[in-house]
This record gives C-alpha cells, sequence and structure tokens, in this order.
C-alpha cells in the first residue's frame, strides 16, 4: 500500500514539475526577412523596432523610402507632378514643404539633401524595380505591398523612372508619359506627367553596413 | 468481483466526460481567470466550448442513465461488488453533491437563469472540488486496492450481460434524444419588429423614438470580462427593420464611464503611455469602453465556433502575448464584427465594421498576430495613436498640441468622463524637441482622428451611444443587405453575440447561447 501511495505521489509531482516548467508560449521574434528596417541614420534595427525611415530589400539589394504621416518631407500624402533633368512636368502635386507646388526633382532633392539613411543618392525606382515590391499577401482594402515594412502606403499609382512612353485612350493627346506603379492592382500603367501620383524613392546599397547585411 | 457491464459502461463514460470537462472547463476559465495560466501546459487548446458544451451533454445522459440504474436495473440484477467502507460512501456522497452542483450551475450558466457572475464562480469552485473528489475517491481506491481496483472497473460480469447491453443500447439513445431535444433550445430569440421606413430613427444614443418604446426589450447575462460588477454586466437588446435597414439599441450596465485610452504622461525621461497590459494586447486599467456585436449565419457554440483558446490554437502561426487565443474561423459561413469604441469611433458615429475569418498569413513585421480577426477594407479615414512608434517604457508623440492651454482640462483627475480624449489632427503639430516643455505629470490624450471618419466597407454600421448613470445606451444601424462579402446579410435566422468591455482591450463579457434574429413578420 505504501508503494502504490508513493507511486502515486510521484505521479502527482511530475504533474506538478511539468506544469511548473511549462512555460505559456510566447510569439518567437522573426530570424530572418526578407525585408530589413533601417533608421534614419542607416542603422539596421529589428524586425518589431522602430521608429524607421528606409528599407533594405535584402532580396534585390536596393534601399527604399518608407513612408511617413510626420509632414516632413516623406510625408505619404504628398503627391507629385513627374518631372526629371527639365523633362516631364513641373510643380502639378501637392506637398507642405515646397513654396510652391511640388514634382519627383523636388522629393529627390531635399532626399538627397537631407541625406535620408546616410544616402545622398536617392532617385525614382524603374518600373522592374518598383514591381519588386508588389505583395499578394492582402487583407480588405490595403495596398499591394508589404505592410509591415511599408506603412502609410497609398492605394494609388507611384511614379518610376521608366519614361518617354507613348501615351493611349483620353490621354493619347498628351504625346508622352511615365509608368506608374498602381498599388490597388499591382500593375504598371503609362500616366501622363502632370499627374499628381506619389513617390517612393529607391537607392543602390552602396554603404558597408547595408551591403553587409545582403544574402 | 467483476462489475456489471452497465455500470462499467457508465463508469468509463463519466472518467472519460469528467477529464473532458475538467481540461475544456479549465481553458475557458483561463479567459477571466489568469491565475489558472500555471496549468496552460497540461490544458488542451482550441475550440473548447464545442468539447465543453458535448461534454455537459454526455454527463446529463450519464446521470439519467445512473438514476435509473441506481434505482431500477441494480435492484434487479446482481454483480458482485466490494464492502464499501464509511470514508468512501461519503466520498461518494460528496461526489454526488459537487455533480450535482456544477450541472446545475452549468445548466444555469447555459440558460440564463440567474445572474451569472456568483453561478460562474460556483461552477469553477465545483469544477475544483471534483478534482478533489478524483483524488479522495480514485487514487484512495487505488491506494488501498492496487491493480484490483483497475480490473474492477474495466472487466464486466458475465452474468445479465444482455440486459446490460441493451441498457447501454437504450443510454445511447437517450443521448440522442437529448441532443435532438436541447438543439431546439441552442439559440435565444431576439424578433425583429417592423417599423415604417417614413419613420426617422437618429442614432444618438438615446432611443427616444416611440417605436423603441414600443418593444420589449431581450436581456442576457454577460460574464467574464474584466472589471465591470464582479466582471459581468446585464445586457438589453432591442431590434427594428424597415426593409432597408436594421437598428439596434442596446443598453448594459457599466459603473464607469471609462475614456481615458491609453494616455500619456510626461516623466522626467520623456512621454510614457499609461498602461498596465496593454504589451502583452491585454490592456484593462487605461482603455476606453467598448462592445461588441458577432454576427453569424452559423449558431455553433463559442462564438459560432470562431473561439480557438489557448497560447498557441494554431500550430503553423505565432502564439499570442495574453495566452487567451484568437478568433478565426475555416467556414465558408462568414462571421461579422461591429466593435463599437467609446472614444476611437463613437464620435465618427460608427462602429469599427470587422470580421472573423480565415488565419491570415503571419507578417514579420507585426508584432501582433491577430489569426481572423480583420478589419473591413476603407477608402479612408482613420484613427491613429499620438506615437510614432510603441514601446513599453518611453515614447515620442507624434504631435504636440499647438499651445499648452489645449491640455490645461486634462490635468484635473476628476473630470476624465466630461472630456473629450480626442486629438484634433490640425490643432495639434509636428512634434518637434524644442518645443516639448511640459512640466512632469503632464497628461496628454493619445487618440487622433487623422482626417475624415472612416468611409467604404469599413464603415457600414452607423453607431452611437450615451452613458448616463451606470449605463450605456448604444444605438447601432446597418443596411440589412451591404452587397460586400464581408459582411452577413441581416435576415431572420441570423446568430448574434453581445460581448462588453468594461476599460478593456480583450477581456470582455460573454454568454453561451447565441441570439438569434427572427423577422417579425416571419
Amino acid at each position: 500500500m505504501i508503494i502504490r501511495a508513493l507511486s502515486l505521489i510521484f505521479v502527482f509531482i511530475v504533474f506538478a514539475i511539468y506544469a511548473a516548467i511549462s512555460k505559456p508560449e510566447l510569439p518567437e521574434k522573426p530570424m530572418s526577412q526578407r525585408y530589413q528596417k533601417l533608421n534614419s541614420s542607416g542603422q539596421p534595427i529589428a524586425p518589431w523596432a522602430g521608429p524607421w525611415s528606409c528599407v533594405l530589400d535584402q532580396k534585390t539589394g536596393l534601399v527604399w523610402e518608407v513612408k511617413n504621416d510626420a509632414e516632413n518631407i516623406h510625408d505619404a500624402y504628398w503627391t507629385y507632378s513627374w518631372q526629371l533633368n527639365n523633362m516631364g512636368v513641373a510643380d502639378r502635386g501637392d506637398c507642405y514643404f515646397e513654396p510652391n507646388r511640388c514634382d519627383t526633382d523636388d522629393l529627390i532633392r531635399r532626399a538627397n539633401q537631407q541625406q535620408t539613411c546616410g544616402i545622398h543618392q536617392w532617385r525614382l525606382p524603374t518600373k522592374e524595380e518598383l514591381l519588386t515590391l508588389v505583395s499578394h499577401d492582402l487583407r480588405p482594402g490595403e495596398a499591394t505591398i508589404a505592410k509591415d515594412f511599408f506603412p502609410h502606403t497609398k492605394r494609388g499609382d507611384y511614379w518610376t523612372s521608366t519614361a518617354n512612353q507613348p501615351l493611349e485612350g483620353a490621354f493619347k493627346h498628351l504625346g508622352h508619359g511615365a509608368y506608374a506603379v498602381n498599388f490597388i492592382t499591382g500593375e504598371a500603367i503609362i500616366i501622363p506627367y502632370r499627374n499628381a501620383a506619389f513617390v517612393r524613392l529607391v537607392a543602390e546599397t552602396k554603404t558597408e553596413k547595408t551591403l553587409s547585411l545582403i544574402k | 468481483m467483476n462489475s456489471s457491464l452497465f455500470w462499467v459502461a457508465l463508469h468509463l463514460s463519466l472518467i472519460l466526460v469528467t477529464f473532458n470537462n475538467l481540461l475544456t472547463g479549465l481553458r475557458i476559465a483561463t479567459q477571466s481567470r489568469p491565475e489558472i495560466m500555471v496549468l496552460n501546459g497540461l490544458l488542451p487548446q482550441g475550440l473548447m466550448h464545442r468539447w465543453h458544451y458535448a461534454g455537459a451533454l454526455v454527463l446529463l445522459t450519464i446521470t439519467v442513465a445512473f438514476l435509473i440504474y441506481q434505482f431500477g436495473l441494480k435492484r434487479t440484477t446482481k454483480s458482485s461488488q466490494p464492502n464499501v467502507s464509511l470514508y468512501h460512501r461519503v466520498v461518494t456522497w460528496f461526489g454526488y453533491l459537487t455533480f450535482i452542483c456544477i450541472m446545475l450551475t452549468g445548466a444555469a450558466l447555459y440558460w440564463q437563469l440567474l445572474p451569472n457572475a456568483w453561478l460562474n464562480d460556483i461552477h469553477f469552485y465545483a469544477a475544483l472540488c471534483i478534482c478533489l473528489y478524483i483524488l479522495l475517491h480514485a487514487a484512495i481506491y487505488f491506494v488501498q486496492y492496487g491493480m484490483k481496483v483497475i480490473k474492477f472497473i474495466l472487466v464486466t460480469s458475465p452474468t445479465n450481460r444482455k440486459t446490460h447491453g441493451v441498457m447501454v443500447v437504450a443510454t445511447l439513445t437517450l443521448g440522442l434524444l437529448l441532443n435532438f431535444a436541447l438543439s431546439t433550445q441552442k439559440t435565444i430569440p431576439l424578433t425583429v419588429h417592423k417599423v415604417d421606413i417614413k419613420e426617422l430613427i437618429n442614432i444618438d444614443g438615446q432611443a427616444n423614438e416611440s417605436i423603441w418604446q414600443s418593444i420589449e426589450p431581450v436581456s442576457v447575462w454577460t460574464y467574464g470580462g474584466a472589471n465591470f460588477v464582479d466582471g459581468s454586466t446585464q445586457v438589453q437588446i432591442k431590434t427594428i427593420e424597415n426593409g432597408v435597414e436594421a437598428f439596434f439599441h442596446i443598453e448594459w450596465q457599466d459603473p464607469t464611464k471609462s475614456l481615458k485610452h491609453l494616455p500619456l504622461k510626461k516623466t522626467a525621461d520623456g512621454w510614457q503611455i499609461q498602461q498596465s497590459g496593454f504589451y502583452q494586447f491585454d490592456e484593462t486599467e487605461f482603455y476606453e469602453d467598448k462592445l461588441a456585436v458577432m454576427l453569424s449565419d452559423s449558431c455553433d457554440a463559442g462564438g459560432s465556433a470562431t473561439a480557438h483558446l489557448g497560447p498557441k490554437p494554431l500550430s503553423d502561426k505565432p502564439a499570442n502575448w495574453h495566452g487567451k487565443g484568437y478568433h478565426y474561423s475555416y467556414s465558408t459561413k462568414q462571421t461579422d464584427i461591429w466593435h463599437w469604441k467609446a472614444v476611437r469611433t463613437n464620435d465618427m458615429i460608427l462602429a469599427d465594421d470587422n470580421f472573423f475569418g480565415k488565419p491570415q498569413t503571419a507578417r514579420p513585421g507585426d508584432r501582433r498576430y491577430t489569426a481572423g480577426y480583420t478589419p473591413d477594407g476603407k477608402e479612408s479615414g482613420a484613427y491613429v495613436m499620438n506615437w510614432k512608434w510603441y514601446n513599453k517604457d518611453i515614447i515620442t508623440p507624434k504631435r504636440l498640441p499647438k499651445s499648452a492651454q489645449q491640455l490645461a482640462s486634462f490635468q484635473q483627475s476628476d473630470n476624465a468622463s466630461a472630456l473629450n480624449w480626442i486629438i484634433p489632427w490640425f490643432g495639434y503639430e509636428p512634434y518637434q524637441k524644442a518645443k516639448d516643455n511640459y512640466p512632469i505629470g503632464t497628461i496628454m490624450p493619445s487618440v487622433m482622428y487623422r482626417s475624415n471618419r472612416f468611409e467604404g466597407d469599413r464603415a457600414d454600421v452607423r453607431a452611437f451611444a450615451q452613458w448616463n448613470n451606470g449605463k450605456w445606451s448604444l444605438e447601432l444601424s446597418r443596411k440589412l443587405d451591404t452587397g460586400s462579402n464581408n459582411d452577413v446579410k441581416l435576415q431572420s435566422g441570423v446568430c448574434l453575440w453581445i460581448a462588453a468591455f468594461d476599460h478593456a482591450q480583450i477581456a470582455h463579457t460573454r454568454h453561451s447561447r447565441a441570439l438569434q434574429l427572427q423577422w417579425q413578420d416571419s
């Protein structure tokens, strides 16, 4: 009888120890992913840390501007007409940081002046580059992009540098325009230079610290 | 020393169903009793309510069959049984009383027969008594008799096997009949009264239109939430429809009007979010009051079988921070959620229109995974929190008031419920360190309306509530058919659940049986 009692007590102790040591599971920090957050000086930060100003795409080696709602030059609400090197249409978009209205050259100039993320070679992405950001893992009403790394992305057109494209249909009389990527459909479309569209700047990975992150 | 076939079948069934009910019940109890989380490693995860209610039905069947056996069959048949000592007779009676208690309180909770807060407590303590009973009964028998006890509860006597076999079949039939009888009691009817389309119903939380006065409300006791009085509140619901829209008037008791939603406080180190559990997404102190209405074409237990309990009910998805579980559903039947929030949506005159769908893909940049809990899409409009990035310790606000005077009223602790805790975006300006000269101890609201109210699918539900004398009065309205794939079409047969939140983020009250819409003229 004593042995049976002891064996029962032993079973209870085993259960008690198991219950005590089995801590509730907590979410695990993601070990690796495609995108790497960079803070305003270009230093990499953890996936759950913030705020961040740029994202390094470890698949393509490109560094992308991250939009915000701080009413600075990176505010997601600002729109721009397409103008690069005196080609296109100047000052047909809306932003707070220019005395007049805004175009793509304005944002590129200001981002390079401010050296966002330590980078001074910001530019418009090509059509092919911007299309690499299109994601189809969507929640209802979201832009077609990884929202966890690119918050504030609008469901609208984002300019690319792929220009001098013949316009068709209702815009044919305007001659040529540039490609924009539509982040509702995730497809590239040609729109007139005068259109007010959004912009996400890109840069090549140049610095050692970001180069070392590319796999 | 063998037992009769019928007794063995009943006893084994009772063992299985008792363990099922204890384990699923304790997991359900973790929703409102965090101390039970210490048993996390021993408790099952997932759709606990379905198993718990099925177990309750089996327990009821066993009880009826046992009474028949005890007072009928046992007296007419012979089976060899050991002499039962006084100790075991006392323990057995203790067991009878606890099982009776747990079944009565369980039934009363399920059918809403009495106020639920203390019933829920008695049900829980009765479950603990059953754990004690197992120890006093089974463990002591094992210590006394060893493997003979195992033989006694497993090996059947050869006598009267035919009679007992018939009884086993009869018990199974009884269980099926009880299941059929109770299936008609799975829901509480909620009549949707007809109102002329010409009658204007203002969504103002007052419900002073004549039609509301002519309708008797349906009451449900909801329990198991944080705060309130003993975590419980009675909810009263009236519903009308005019052929195009449905209107709901919902009242619930809440002794405090809570609008201080994660306010910011200036400290010597900078601004801090006032919080006690927000880091685990389970804030129960500095949070606004809320109410959620869940609608589904399915009336299954466990909130249309969307409540999957436990820290990690999905093996291939992240665990949750609070250990309580996720809402999601693989069903093709849509589950709609209207989430009214006293600060974040009330001034938009909206409820946040969400749904419980399939578990979403986990995103590496999102610290909080919400499984199937997803907002409907919106075209524009938003509320945002006044910090650049959440941090448990120190944050940087997105914006500061243009004038320090704008914060003056928030510094008095006795008038919090009389204030508007929403920051108008353009009444504040982007944060600048040079302008952050606020004294230590300054309180600042943190909910900002970024632009306009929600527009699009997420804005389908109009809602406004007022708090008076310990009670919220909420009016809601929505088109019967919004045309959205994420919304449930309002019609007879749709089931509905109510969850109230008293300054709590996720610790809401609940009720077992769904309310079921029944059109007045159908």
